[in-house]
């Protein structure tokens, strides 16, 4: 009863990553033949290159712009909607709607909206007038605000995973928590700080994990937005568009690719861990 | 999209209800925040439902209407075939991986056998390898078998998934032992009892599985892109992102083609709703 | 009862202690990765890694000191896989070939109609086209399929001369002209030894493009200026842009970009082309594998000081690395601050006049648009564009199929019916005396000027482009300097920095090949 599930773990998962770990020592030519070992050290001078480092760096900065703001968004619109309006529903399917874009759609979707030639904001007077800079040089354009613009859109797709779990997360608190406080005399935010926040835990801590790996992974949104750019200062090149993506200095080389490859895997493996063992234990799970 | 069920169950207690300027506040604020996340929605429908030439002039304005753009993006841009492809993809790997974890849960759930635990580790330890580790030696393996630009290529490596093992697993483990000696003796074998016991058990974790393996390979960006030479078998990403590449100064082409890829994945998530809430939260889950 | 600690302001915290740990842990040695697994200099630090080699280390192969010495040497003809070009007669049955094109827009609809008459006109083979949206696509999906996975025929932009010569895995055309004794007389000679190194004919030209200043005649006869007298030199384009920006006819004289196949790259090379300066050594890689890139002495320094200049003073705008080759014609077309020029190839003129003469883009009609040579140091242009690979080990009918479909494609009536189409420069004389391309370059003779541009090459070494292993990863290290020059970084230190990182990806490439 293993054997199917362990037949294609073992093929398309552990065998390839072995196969990673080894080919990250070697340097091929650019048709990734002729392999030579050049041992681990490879590992270490990826690590240290300043190409990585710099890759290393603007995901550091994209995970720091997209996670902290889409955790805040979305448990405060869920808190916000969680409350017996008239009308909420409505509200809940509308920002529960982006969970439906993928990848593709949502960026192209916010590249039409940011483009500074043919977007939808540089083609509006009146914002031209509030904020020039979506025309010139526009966000994307602008190595200072490129990541950033990029980051908007990232927040914006996650929103509908986040405030769909969150809302769940509220909906499992148990009532009468609310209502104890409420009877001690505890007031809306009090209440939300001592009773909501601590419940929603392992919801959080969930979402923080599934969209730090997120952010980590990004290539999609930086090709269709940015190609990595903008030029000169490589400013959205994430470290999988740095593997993967055009213009690098490493395209012609598999054996780079693959020590990159396997370093953001090692990467992701220690925030897995830290996250996991060092929030988790504080993660405060009802009863 | 998620279904306000508590409001009517639970009578409205006073602290809940916000009245007065609170009340306002609270709708000004959801209305802001609706607007924001409507608004690249919006315009990109206004943009996939104008001529050309007027998408740029007053791109917030609706209108002149015309269906030639749609018509257009759905004829020249091959929607059709890509939407076509993705479904047949994301089905198979879908079903694939409801029946191998289904297999796999049980054996890990049910039946003892030696290094049980170390093998229970190995699969949870696949879930930490990201694809961007596995990408080029799977390409490799994939060509090798021939089997770029195939159905079979496009989904072979996510037949199995240790996510949906561990999920199914934790609802099998609830199964008393007994339950399954009583079957044994009564000659009930292990397919027969997944059938007619287990599968029952947890129809309602299948479905969020279900959903949730739905998903991920409908959005997948990068592999589909490494594999396919041939534009017959882009998947509606890939399409996207093809149709995008060549097309900047047809922006509302681009949208329109935006608008064909996200409808129907609108529509399945608002018929599996619950699944949806319950998919996400799977992975919330303690233990 | 009640944890007085928010969990979540915890994760918050610890989320950045966790990513702040992860980057001082990493201590950056500010090396290139190219630079990974090589062994550590064990001479004093202050001698030059390779990268940096000096020039003294571009002596010929073999008395090189390292491991570092370029591994390709002269490869005759007789060594490489012969050319079966009378296989096709044996053929039981019509020959399937698959043929990977990069051709987008009207390009590609060209290309579409070109094979479509040929796969009419004959029975014995057929091609089905495959297109992998761009040439960056096209090298990275071939370069990873295995030779089995790959297609019969292959498009290469002219950048992967080098490389695909190093890659062992195509049939040198230069075989099936010896073989078929194809007369290569009425084929422009620079075109053909564009696609040729240390004598080896590696592929057939086909869509060959220069790069051309597009305007606007609308804007120049606004700003007083004669709409039939483009710029030509450099400063006669600062003088035509300060009158543009003086008269306020546009917003910015010229729309410039930073992409590595156009004006962070390629246009450098054109510009030294015409400049009558190498862009490498050992003759720009054609007399012997270069190791290392010229374009940060003087007459680099100096004519990007010039440009630098023009967007200092508000003449030329940066439209950035214009991913999608559109960005720079797009700006011409933007409706609060447009530029009157822009430098593009000649191979979107196809597309761009028929986008125009389809009233897509408001304010600019297809005869608003003015096309002159691209404005630099001299005249002349280097040979750009693609051309054709036959791929090795296909067996021999498929081999001879493609041989008979390129003679097609580049035959003087094709190249007629092509070049009038798109605004590629046809690859042989003869094909300009046949329709459509003699009514098309007498009708408009925008479509002639890449051509006659092309012609005005001189024939000094210069004048043949530079032929690099890496020469893709080079225009893209390139590009970048240019970006950052266009910021208004010093022009000197960024170009012997970018020089130093073009060069360290040459040795690279030179060591693993």
């Amino acid at each position: 009863m293993l054997a199917p599930s362990l037949l294609i773990l073992v093929t398309f998962v552990l065998y390839p990553l072995v196969r990673a770990v080894w080919l990250g020592q070697q340097r091929c030519d650019n048709f990734g033949n002729n392999c030579v070992s050049r041992g681990f050290d490879q590992y270490v001078d990826m690590f240290t290159s300043r190409e990585f480092q710099s890759a290393l760096g603007v995901t550091v900065k994209y995970a720091l712009l997209t996670v902290p703001l889409g955790l805040v968004l979305g448990v405060g619109l869920a808190v916000l909607a969680d409350k017996h309006l008239r009308g909420v529903g409505v509200f809940r399917t509308v920002f529960s709607s982006t969970v439906a874009t993928s990848v593709a759609v949502a960026s192209l979707m916010w590249l039409f909206l940011l483009q500074p030639d043919v977007g939808v904001l540089a083609n509006v007077g009146w914002i031209n007038e509030l904020f020039p800079s979506v025309k010139d040089p526009g966000w994307l354009r602008d190595p200072g605000t490129a990541l950033v613009a990029v980051s908007m859109s990232s927040v914006w797709a996650n929103l509908g995973f986040t405030f769909i779990l969150v809302t769940a997360g509220l909906q499992g608190i148990p009532r009468d928590l609310h209502e104890a406080a409420a009877i001690d005399g505890a007031g809306d935010v009090r209440r939300f700080w001592s009773v909501t926040l601590p419940m929603l835990g392992p919801t959080l801590l969930f979402v923080v994990i599934v969209l730090t790996s997120r952010a980590f992974q990004a290539y999609g949104e930086i090709e269709l937005l940015t190609q990595g750019g903008p030029a000169p200062y490589d400013s959205t090149t994430t470290v999988t568009y740095f593997i993967y993506g055009r213009n690098s200095v490493i395209s012609g080389d598999v054996g780079l690719q693959a020590t990159a490859a396997v370093l953001l895997f090692l990467l992701l493996l220690v925030l897995s861990v830290l996250q996991l063992s060092g929030l988790g234990r504080r993660v405060h799970y009802g009863d | 999209m998620a279904t306000d069920t508590r409001a009517a169950a639970i009578p409205a207690v006073g602290f809940d209800r916000p009245r007065g300027w609170r009340a306002l506040g609270r709708y000004s604020l959801l209305l802001f925040v609706a607007f924001l996340v409507l608004f690249p929605i919006y315009t990109t429908i206004v943009a996939a439902l104008k001529p050309g030439n007027e998408v740029l002039n007053d791109p917030l304005r609706p209108g002149p209407f015309t269906l030639d753009v749609l018509r257009d993006a759905w004829s020249t841009g091959r929607l059709g075939r890509y939407l076509l492809n993705s479904f047949v993809v994301a089905i198979v790997v879908t079903v694939c991986q409801v029946v191998t974890s289904l297999l796999a849960a049980y054996a890990f759930a049910m039946l003892d056998f030696p290094g049980r635990t170390l093998l229970f580790g190995v699969f949870l330890a696949t879930l930490l390898v990201p694809l961007e580790v596995t990408l080029v030696v799977n390409r490799r393996l994939i060509d090798s078998l021939g089997w770029l630009n195939t159905y079979q290529g496009l989904a072979a490596p996510f037949l199995a998934t240790a996510f949906g093992t561990f999920l199914l697993r934790q609802v099998f483990l609830t199964l008393p032992r007994d339950l399954r000696d009583a079957a044994a003796i009564d000659g009930v074998g292990h397919l027969g009892f997944l059938r007619h016991v287990a599968i029952p058990l947890v129809r309602p974790t299948l479905g969020a599985l279900a959903l949730f393996s739905f998903l991920s390979t409908w959005n997948q960006y990068l592999w589909p892109n490494l594999i396919t030479t041939e534009a017959d078998k882009n998947t509606v990403q890939s399409g996207l992102r093809l149709l995008a590449s060549t097309n900047l100064d047809e922006p509302n082409l681009v949208m329109a083609g935006t608008v064909i890829a996200a409808i129907p994945i609108f529509v399945v998530l608002i018929v599996f709703q619950r699944q949806l809430v319950r998919g996400l939260t799977a992975g919330a889950v303690k233990g | 009862m009640i944890p007085r600690h928010s969990a979540s302001r915890r994760i918050a915290a610890l989320a950045l202690v966790g990513a702040a740990s992860l980057l001082a842990a990493a201590c950056s040695s500010g090396e290139s990765a190219l630079e990974s697994g090589n062994e550590r200099p064990t001479t004093p630090a202050t001698s030059a890694p390779p990268a940096t080699a000096e020039p003294g280390a571009t002596t010929p192969a073999g008395s090189a000191p390292t491991t570092a010495a370029p591994t390709t040497t002269v490869t005759p003809l007789a060594d490489l896989p012969p050319c079966p070009v009378d296989a096709l007669d044996g053929a039981a049955g019509p020959v399937e070939l698959t043929f990977w094109h990069g051709m987008s827009n009207e390009l590609e609809t060209a290309l579409i109609e070109l094979t479509d008459q040929y796969n009419a006109s004959q029975d014995a083979v057929v091609v089905t086209l495959q297109n992998q949206t761009g040439y960056e696509a096209t090298i990275d999906k071939y370069i990873q399929s295995s030779q089995s996975s790959r297609p019969d025929i292959v498009q290469f932009p002219e950048y992967t001369v080098q490389l695909l010569a190093d890659s062992g895995t195509v049939i040198p055309i230069g075989a099936c002209i010896e073989a078929s004794g194809f007369d290569t007389s009425p084929i422009l000679d620079r075109i053909l030894k564009a696609y040729a190194t240390e004598g080896v004919q590696w592929s057939m030209p086909f869509n060959v493009s220069n790069p051309v200043l597009y305007y606007n005649k609308a804007m120049f006869e606004e700003a007083g200026l004669d709409p039939e007298a483009p710029p030509l030199s450099l400063e006669e384009l600062r003088a035509t842009s300060q009158a543009i920006v003086d008269s306020e006819a546009a917003g910015y004289g010229i729309a410039l970009d930073t992409g590595a196949d156009s004006g962070g790259g390629w246009f450098i090379e054109q510009w030294f082309a015409k400049g009558g300066e190498l862009y490498a050594d050992n003759g720009n890689g054609r007399l012997a594998p270069a190791t290392r890139v010229l374009y940060d002495g003087p007459a680099g320094v100096e004519l990007m000081s010039y440009v630098q200049q023009m967007i200092t003073d508000g003449l030329a705008v940066n439209v950035g690395d214009n991913a999608s080759g559109q960005d720079n014609f797009l700006k011409m077309a933007d409706t609060v601050s447009p530029a009157a020029m822009t430098i593009g190839t000649s191979a979107a003129l196809g597309t761009v006049t028929a986008v125009l003469d389809g009233g897509l883009i408001q304010g600019i009609t297809g005869e608003d648009l003015g096309v002159g040579p691209m404005p630099g140091p001299g005249p002349g242009a280097l040979v750009g564009g693609a051309s054709l690979y036959i791929v090795a080990e296909k067996g021999d009918e498929k081999a001879a199929a493609a041989w008979d479909y390129i003679q097609y494609l580049i035959s003087p009536e094709s190249q007629s019916q092509w070049a009038a189409a798109t605004g590629y420069v046809p690859i042989r004389s003869d094909a300009l005396e046949l329709e459509p391309l003699a009514t098309k370059y007498v009708e408009d003779p925008r479509f002639k000027v890449a051509y006659d541009q092309l012609l005005g090459t001189s024939d000094d070494p210069s004048a043949f482009g530079p032929v690099l292993g890496p020469l893709r990863e080079v225009r893209a290290a390139t590009a970048r300097g240019v970006a950052e020059i266009f910021n208004g970084d010093d022009v000197a230190e960024v170009l012997s920095r970018t020089a130093g990182e073009s060069n360290a990806l040459i040795t690279s490439y030179n060591e693993r090949n």
